[in-house]
């Protein structure tokens, strides 16, 4: 397990053709925390994470994760959890979550035992290994996207708004998950999320994007006490007050 | 651009040696100046326009409602999506010879075998338009008191329809084939005639072009009938 | 004018082997029976006198003969235009430029009546049987085109994205996220053609009236024996459900996970 790094995102900008999605962008994620990027629709909180995943190049400005500067995808530090789970529908769960393995090469029983660990990491060790994605629910097709992405042993997660398609109580579980697995492995998440609650009740700082030409809006310091999900932060006012701070910076933003 | 590509290939085909008498796009252009002059091929294309209509237009008037019974109710079409899958396989130039024996060599003969080789497709299609009616607008439109006969023609017809047109596209496709096959065949009258005479006399520069209009002709009728198909369409999002 | 090749999906033969398809053809063939014993008419035998001279024609040769001729001239057609045909949908499918330049012409003929093209093939290469492994090329070629680039096509995006985002080389995306996804559709279209090859094959015979079952046909046609081309007929029936079932046990061996 390898130490956690920070994510140093300086003075970003990217643009599709004239529509300018990100301007002047300046970010220092720290090592080992949970950010969360919320915003209102089309504010480029997604290309945000694409730019820092490497699969959408900057126009200006760079980003180094650890002590290597971004330049495509692939990269090793980072791993990508994808909202429609973004699974082959003709490979069995643990064929999918050795993918991210295969592509670099790695030999199979490497693989098989990398995958079989992340599974069992996500709770979805034994008979599950050999099922397929139509074979599985919403909440276990994203517990194998996130086997798949802790395989390749990244050092940061980035996550599209990952619970966005799956039901609410099996969303609070799977956040719940998310947060023990935060735990123990100690890696930096960036968090894209739609959802106030989720962002309060995971990160430990949310950043809010403005709409379009998408800009750091405000960073919220989220002192809630952890192990969350051990406690029941969700019925406590601080978490409600801060819940709410969130939704007026945002309502102004509509 | 690639029109030109294509004549070009053919033009070079006609200098090698493959065969003699293989024509180039010139000759080939004279001689349909020549055929249409004559009237020959026009006389011609009358008498296979004549075959595919009374063909065609019974594939339709029968298939399309044989279509939608076996979509509405299940046992007719379990039963008869087999026999359809069975003449859909069945290579329909086998049973032109039969058709033959029975009908004779006449327009009766060429019609029918058009209709054999075109409606099974427009049958299928219709049934699966059918068959691939949303469920949820069904439910909805009983939900507000919809009669099985405003059912039928509000939501299922209207939501079959692009798969009814796009069965008779294909099914005019096949209608052609099949007036084709059946002209070469029998050939005493019909473009098919015109072109294996053509061929018969060692005139292949007349049977190139008897060829190549009838391509045009087939590919003229399935491009209005892709425009009628648009149109009626309309709704479609893409 | 488009041919959205996916809709000649419902035109796939399902070779009848579940119940209610083996209670038809049962039923069929009573009912054949009947008519044939009402004696209607000489060109409507019985089911049975079909069956006797079928046999007739297994044992002495002829059918085996014939088939054997026709088999020859479907593999020789048929296995160039699916490897040529996959093969150039693949490229259609990946490169857009290609598929612009020759989407037309392959849409265009796929619905153009092939048979046509027949008299030009008999003055291109005579009147020999390999006129009719041309015709089962032509018959079957776009259709494997189409069916195999609709395939490519409609790969998922996302999960082309994730991918790359997994660092995938342009090799590894093709074989692990196109080639793999666009499977089903490649092999629905070689059925689709093994069907149109078995047409080409009888179209191409019976026009040249040289070799193969086809030439059986019309010459039993002409010659008024009519239970021997019931028999022929049928048989050619098998030979394409056989030919559709066989790429139909290498579907469901290929393409387990859906």
């Amino acid at each position: 397990m390898s130490a956690p790094v920070g994510i140093s995102i300086e003075r970003v900008a990217r643009s599709f053709g004239p529509v300018q999605a990100l301007v002047d962008i300046g970010i220092e994620v720290r090592a080992g925390e949970l950010l969360a990027l919320i915003g209102p629709s089309g504010c480029g909180k997604t290309t945000l994470l694409k730019c820092i995943a490497g699969l959408l190049p900057v126009d200006a400005g760079r980003i180094v994760i650890g002590s290597r500067t971004v330049t495509g995808p692939g990269g090793r530090e980072a791993s990508l959890v994808f909202q429609d789970f973004a699974l082959l529908p003709w490979a069995s769960a643990r064929e999918n979550a050795e993918f991210g393995l295969l592509l670099r090469g790695a030999p199979a029983a490497e693989r098989t035992q990398a995958a079989r660990r992340a599974l069992a990491k996500v709770g979805l060790a034994g008979s599950f290994e050999d099922a397929y994605p139509a074979q599985l629910s919403g909440g276990m097709q994203q517990r194998v996207g996130l086997a798949r992405a802790l395989a390749v042993n990244p050092q940061v997660l980035l996550m599209d708004e990952p619970f966005a398609s799956i039901d609410e109580q099996t969303r609070r579980i799977l956040q719940d998950d998310l947060l023990r697995l935060w735990s123990e492995e100690r890696k930096t998440v960036v968090l894209v999320t739609h959802s106030m609650e989720e962002a309060i009740y995971l990160s430990d700082r949310v950043v809010v994007l403005s709409p379009r030409p998408g800009r750091v809006h405000r960073v919220l310091e989220v002192p809630l006490p952890r192990p969350r999900e051990a406690l029941d932060v969700r019925a406590s006012g601080e978490f409600a007050r801060l819940v709410d701070e969130l939704w007026q910076i945002l309502k102004k933003l509509q | 651009m690639p029109l030109a590509a294509f004549l070009a290939l053919w033009q070079w085909a006609a200098w090698i040696p493959v065969s003699f008498n293989f024509p180039t796009p010139w000759q080939t252009l004279v001689a349909l100046g020549e055929l249409l002059a004559s009237g020959a091929l026009l006389a011609a294309t009358a008498t296979s326009l004549q075959s595919l209509l009374l063909g065609f237009g019974a594939a339709i008037l029968i298939g399309v409602p044989l279509g939608l019974v076996m979509g509405m109710v299940r046992g007719v079409g379990r039963v008869a999506r087999v026999y359809l899958d069975l003449l859909i396989a069945l290579p329909t130039a086998a049973l032109i010879p039969l058709v033959i024996l029975s009908f004779g060599i006449n327009i009766l003969s060429s019609a029918v075998i058009i209709f054999v080789f075109s409606a099974p497709f427009i049958t299928m299609n219709a049934y699966g338009g059918v068959r691939d009616t949303r469920p949820r607008l069904v439910e909805m439109a009983r939900a507000f008191g919809a009669s099985w006969g405003k059912l039928f023609t509000r939501i299922v017809v209207p939501s079959a329809a692009p798969m009814i047109l796009a069965g008779l596209r294909l099914g005019l496709s096949r209608a052609f084939l099949g007036l084709i096959v059946a002209e070469l065949l029998l050939s005493p009258f019909g473009l098919g005639r015109l072109i294996m005479n053509s061929r018969s006399m060692f005139e292949h520069d007349k049977m190139f072009a008897t060829v190549v209009w009838t391509l045009l002709l087939s590919g003229i009728a399935l491009a209005l009938l892709a425009r009628l198909e648009a149109r009626l369409l309309r709704w479609r999002a893409g | 004018m488009k041919f959205d090749g996916m809709k000649f999906a419902l035109s796939a033969p399902e070779p009848p082997f579940g119940r209610a398809g083996l209670a038809a053809i049962a039923g069929l063939l009573v009912v054949w029976e009947i008519l044939g014993r009402l004696e209607l008419s000489i060109f409507i035998p019985s089911a049975s006198t079909v069956a006797v001279a079928w046999w007739g024609l297994l044992t002495d040769g002829t059918l085996l003969r014939s088939a054997g001729s026709s088999f020859g001239s479907l593999l020789k057609g048929f296995l160039p235009a699916a490897a040529f045909g996959i093969a150039l949908g693949l490229c259609m499918g990946r490169f857009r430029t290609l598929r612009e330049v020759l989407d037309g012409w392959i849409n265009a003929l796929m619905s153009a009546p092939l048979s046509a093209l027949v008299p030009v093939l008999i003055a291109l290469f005579g009147v020999r049987d390999t006129v009719v492994a041309a015709t089962v090329f032509l018959f079957s070629f776009f259709v494997i085109v189409v069916n195999t680039m609709t395939g490519v096509r409609g790969t998922e995006r996302s999960l082309v994205e994730m991918a790359r985002a997994y660092g995938a080389s342009e090799a590894a995306l093709f074989v692990r996220i196109y080639l793999p996804g666009a499977l089903p559709a490649i092999l629905l279209g070689v059925r689709l053609g093994v069907v149109q090859a078995v047409k080409g094959m009888v179209v191409g015979e019976m026009l040249i009236s040289l070799v193969g079952m086809g030439e059986r046909l019309v010459y039993y046609g002409n010659t008024f024996l009519i239970p021997e081309l019931y028999a022929v007929i049928v048989s050619v029936l098998l030979v394409a459900l056989l030919s559709a079932t066989l790429v139909q046990a290498c579907e469901r061996a290929l393409v387990r996970w859906k």
